[in-house]
């Protein structure tokens, strides 16, 4: 290693010694971004063009591969299956307004000291920290229909609503949705507390006297000033919703009934490894990138704004 | 005249004030129960013999028993396990840590041209979805040789803790003051140094939110682990629980106390750091 | 402007850290690597543990004694995550010297990572009822890849008690789909479910669709399934499709059927005595021996599933096969000893501990019964395998057990007709790359 080392300082050292400053600054720099570079090229960007290579190619369960074209992408377009999956993850991203609001209204509520704010922040959560492929165990047996959920439905008078949850295609995709949410709603409630610790209480307190209602604090007032903390949990809940629902399926509902709770990602695991069919699903994979790229392009932008140089 | 009146509307404000803070703490009571259940229902569960949970699932308090735990701790090989997923955890936090530490100090602090291409490049990666790289990748990791190896999900773990942890360490570096860098340097401090004596303090809180989103995800992961460790004796925690369910011969007391045994540890660290978990670290996200 | 030596010195420690966090991989990478013993021959073996944790313990020891030359090294991987480990493997060609998989299309589909086994080692096969599971399209005069060691298949378990609660004989369980109508209404009438039963994952399309396909098909027309010859539209497909509408359409079955997997939750409502019956299998999950030590040994009785056409040919035949097979993959430089372990697996030694420990049914003849637990359910089971034909379920690809598990799920909810499901099976036999013509 040792060796490895000298062999890449010394001729810089006689280099830096004709042309100083820049050169040495850029080879510095050069240095610091390789490890990182070098994880994200080595297993993300290289699997990724592996991917795309394999969407072109026709592969007989493991026989080798025949390169095929766009058949594979034709394939995809006609199958209902995958137009089910992309459907679903519309629906999926359509309830992103309740995962970005809902926390910020406890958190609100939780930061004017409501008794028991604490325990209520620790009881919040802790879901966070539960493995997924456990939480979907677990709430297997609570959406059962003679389930806890569907007990205590009935017990309050309630029993209309005690419905077959994971029978219904619509109530077996909010299902899933309300225990993702369920799993992540916490840290929503930690980051928003967090930005809101920074806000003054008199801002708070002199809203109050002006007979600002809850409502009004909330959209006028704290929420401008939260910009920057609502931005960030969009983008971990916009770049996390597809990737924390994925287990949670495969724990639950196995995207059924039919494909009720099929989402891309899902479709992808189950061509290339139930069917063997590794061209096609990489084919899909490729969509699902597109999809998710162009959905979460705003956020990479933001990102971007954040935290690059400026000019 | 109008004494009575307005005494009359301040009680009847505070009484709806008092109307509210009851509805609120009643809604509040309600969410906490319904997070905190599952969880109980689940400890329940895996204390009940397999007939006494045909019987009665719902029932809170039957005979209770430990052989499921047991049961659970004979069949898992847990102490290793345990060893496993703290070795690839901790390896995957602190590399991918440090990785992301270089890079927000290279694109923000040093004036590299390119810079800003190379920060978008990683934090783009956060929109590559894991399961449409997963196939490749996996191979990816067999032609390196890195099957079945501790590096290998390190690696792993590593990349893809990356583009969060660039993008959060590079926002809170921007907001340190260039002046701070320019003063050190003065001083005759090398980059390391000023990276590790000078950022890294200031930048605790950062670290520490990363940390736990990091060590809560790379704890909790199945695929990666799955895959790469097969199920090689190297295998993680939560490999040995979808081990333990994808038997046939298996019940879901038997289940739950796997369950109950792979959330332990995550558990245990709440409880111990609670205070700084709730109420300093994710701070760090946000400035 | 000259770098002082101070900033080189700084400049080129931080060249070397850097190196050293790239070369991390690198360093670790030779740790692991440690040298065996020369004279011991260590072999990994890709497995998802059939017949348990014990059994598999024991299996190691008793064969690392008979081969002290063979170390074994097991990688367990849950049942239904075996695809995604073992697909990496395959495509890179590495990892392990011996590898397991389920006889039949899943098998065939893997076979370029197997080693044809050569004719020493199919001598083994000899002593076992079939192995042909093992083998390309069921023929062992065609090149095997693997042997099997446990015998595999579909029976019907049925609640004594509850059978007698709702009034109906338990020594006599109902022989026909008339009978078991009849049988339903009476067990509905005390409030409990008839037929347990989970549509979710691959369980219907294994568990219950060859019971159904026996009463319409021939051996010949399961050949030309397995051939993708057979189209999902032909009348006798249609009419399998029927009858297992049937099932859900008539309301034997639990109402939460299309959102759950059989095992564990299907299984469960049976175990907890609110179902009359319960279709699952013979061995490996050693049903018999689960269902009995909870529901009572003397409460569990095991019957063949009801037949809808009495005098169809295979209607009083026994779905069965190899449970599953051991072979050694193309790529492992230790051939020899992975094929001494797949001798072994199917050898008279192994069958014992299968038998004892595990309590599953093995295929070997040299196999003593009185070893085998006692169970009156068991005594049911050893009279129906006497009778095998070929197992429908390990026919399908991936794409028609999928297909068949979703439409059943959306027929039962009233959403789907017969007809489209019909289209849909045809279009994932189609698009099954192992079924292509």
């Amino acid at each position: 290693m040792a060796e490895l080392a000298n062999l890449a300082s010394r001729p810089n050292r006689a280099e830096v010694a004709r042309r100083p400053f820049i050169r040495r600054e850029t080879l510095i720099a050069l240095l610091f971004v390789l490890p990182g570079l070098a994880l994200a090229i080595l297993f993300k960007l290289v699997p990724l063009l592996r991917g795309i290579w394999l969407s072109f190619l026709e592969t007989r369960g493991f026989e080798d591969p025949t390169f095929a074209g766009l058949a594979n992408y034709r394939t995809m377009l006609s199958d209902p299956s995958v137009h089910d999956s992309f459907r679903n993850a519309l629906i999926a991203f359509a309830t992103l307004p309740v995962w970005i609001i809902l926390p910020l209204v406890l958190a609100f509520l939780l930061f004017q000291k409501t008794p028991g704010w604490k325990f209520f922040r620790a009881a919040f959560f802790l879901p966070y920290i539960i493995a997924p492929i456990v939480v979907g165990i677990m709430f297997r047996q609570i959406l059962a229909p003679d389930g806890p959920l569907n007990a205590v439905l009935r017990a309050i008078g309630l029993a209309p609503l005690a419905i077959e949850w994971l029978n219904g295609p619509t109530s077996a995709l909010l299902a899933l949705t309300a225990v993702a949410l369920w799993s992540f709603f916490g840290l929503g409630v930690l980051t928003y507390l967090s930005g809101l610790s920074t806000v003054s209480e008199e801002v708070v307190e002199a809203a109050k006297l002006d007979g600002a209602r809850f409502w009004q604090l909330l959209v006028y007032i704290i929420m401008p000033l939260l910009k920057s903390v609502i931005g960030y949990w969009a983008v971990l809940c916009t770049s996390g919703i597809l990737i924390w629902m994925f287990p949670l399926i495969y724990a639950l509902t196995k995207g059924g009934p039919g494909t009720a709770t099929v989402l891309p990602e899902f479709l992808v695991f189950t061509t290339t490894f139930q069917f063997l069919d590794r061209g096609l699903g990489a084919a899909i994979g490729m969509a699902l990138f597109v999809f998710v790229a162009l959905v979460s392009a705003f956020v990479v932008r933001r990102m971007y704004i954040e935290g690059s140089q400026r000019k | 005249m109008t004494r009575p009146a307005s005494s009359q509307k301040a009680i009847v404000s505070s009484m709806r004030i008092m109307l509210t803070r009851w509805i609120v703490t009643g809604i509040l009571v309600i969410l906490a129960v319904v997070t905190l259940y599952p969880l109980i229902f689940t400890v329940i569960n895996s204390m009940k013999t397999r007939a006494a949970y045909s019987a009665d699932p719902l029932g809170f308090f039957t005979d209770l028993t430990f052989d499921n735990y047991i049961e659970t701790f004979q069949r898992m090989q847990v102490p290793r396990l345990l060893l496993n997923s703290l070795i690839t955890t901790a390896g995957g936090l602190v590399l991918s840590t440090v990785a992301a530490l270089f890079i927000a100090y290279a694109v923000t602090k040093l004036k590299m041209r390119g810079g800003n291409y190379i920060f978008l490049f990683i934090i783009a990666m956060l929109v590559i979805p894991s399961q449409v790289i997963i196939y490749p990748l996996y191979e990816t990791i067999l032609d390196l040789g890195f099957g079945g190896t501790y590096q290998g999900l390190i690696l792993a773990y590593a990349a893809f803790g990356l583009p969060l942890g660039t993008y959060l360490l590079s926002a809170y570096f921007r907001a340190i003051p260039d002046e701070l860098i320019e003063a050190a340097r003065l001083d005759g401090a090398g980059d390391i140094r000023i990276l590790f004596s000078i950022l890294l303090p200031i930048s605790t809180p950062a670290i520490a939110a990363l940390s736990i989103l990091n060590f809560v995800w790379m704890w909790n992961d199945l695929l990666l682990p799955l895959v790469i460790m097969g199920g090689s004796d190297k295998k993680t925690l939560m490999v040995g629980v979808a081990l333990l369910s994808g038997q046939y011969d298996v019940s879901i007391p038997l289940i739950s106390a796997g369950l109950i045994i792979a959330l332990a540890p995550v558990i245990v660290v709440y409880m111990l750091f609670q205070r700084q978990i709730l109420s300093g670290a994710i701070a760090g996200a946000v400035r | 402007m000259k770098p002082t030596p101070f900033a080189t010195g700084k400049r080129s420690r931080s060249v070397r850290t850097m190196l050293a966090g790239l070369a991390f991989a690198s360093m670790t990478a030779f740790a692991g690597q440690a040298a065996q013993a020369q004279d011991v021959t260590t072999i990994r073996v890709l497995n998802w543990e059939p017949g348990g944790a014990d059994y598999w313990k024991a299996l190691v020891a008793e064969f690392e004694k008979l081969n002290p030359t063979i170390k074994v090294e097991l990688e367990t991987v849950p049942f239904d995550r075996y695809p995604e480990v073992q697909g990496p493997y395959i495509t890179t060609k590495s990892g392990p010297d011996v590898m397991e998989n389920n006889a039949g299309l899943e098998l065939f589909d893997r076979r370029r990572a197997y080693e044809e086994l050569p004719p020493e080692v199919l001598e083994a096969g000899k002593d076992l009822i079939t192995y042909s599971g093992g083998c390309l399209n069921f023929d062992t005069t065609k090149p095997c890849y693997g042997l099997p060691f446990g015998y595999q298949g579909n029976v019907m378990y049925y609640n004594k008690k509850v059978l007698a609660e709702a009034g109906l004989d338990a020594a006599n369980p109902p022989k026909t789909w008339d009978e078991m109508g009849a049988a339903c209404e009476k067990v509905k009438a005390v409030g409990k479910t008839c037929l347990a039963i989970g549509l979710s994952g691959v369980f219907p399309a294994y568990w219950n669709f060859p019971e159904i396909a026996r009463n319409y098909l021939t051996e010949d027309d399961m050949r030309a399934m397995l051939a993708g010859k057979m189209p999902w539209t032909d009348p006798k497909m249609v009419n399998i499709l029927k009858g297992l509408a049937s099932i859900t359409q008539a309301g034997w079955t639990n109402s939460s059927a299309p959102s759950i997997t059989m095992l564990p939750d299907g299984a469960d409502i049976f175990q907890s005595g609110n179902a009359a019956f319960a279709g699952t299998i013979i061995s490996d999950a050693a049903n018999w021996a689960a269902f009995g030590k909870i529901l009572g040994d003397e409460n569990l009785g095991a019957m063949r599933w009801p037949t809808i056409v009495a005098d169809a040919p295979l209607a009083g035949s026994f779905s069965g096969i190899e449970s599953s097979v051991f072979g050694v993959s193309s790529w492992s430089e230790k051939k020899e000893a992975g094929f001494a372990f797949v001798k072994f697996i199917a050898g008279k030694e192994n069958a014992a501990l299968l038998s004892s420990i595990a309590g599953g049914i093995s295929l070997n003849k040299n196999v003593d019964p009185s070893i085998l637990p006692k169970s009156e359910a068991l005594t049911q089971i050893l009279e129906i395998i006497k009778k095998p034909t070929l197992h429908a379920g390990v026919l399908l690809s991936g794409q028609e057990a999928d297909a068949l598990a979703r439409g059943w799920q959306e027929v039962s909810l009233g959403r789907l007709s017969i007809e489209d499901w019909t289209g849909r099976m045809q279009k994932a036999l189609e698009q099954s790359p192992s079924k292509r013509q």
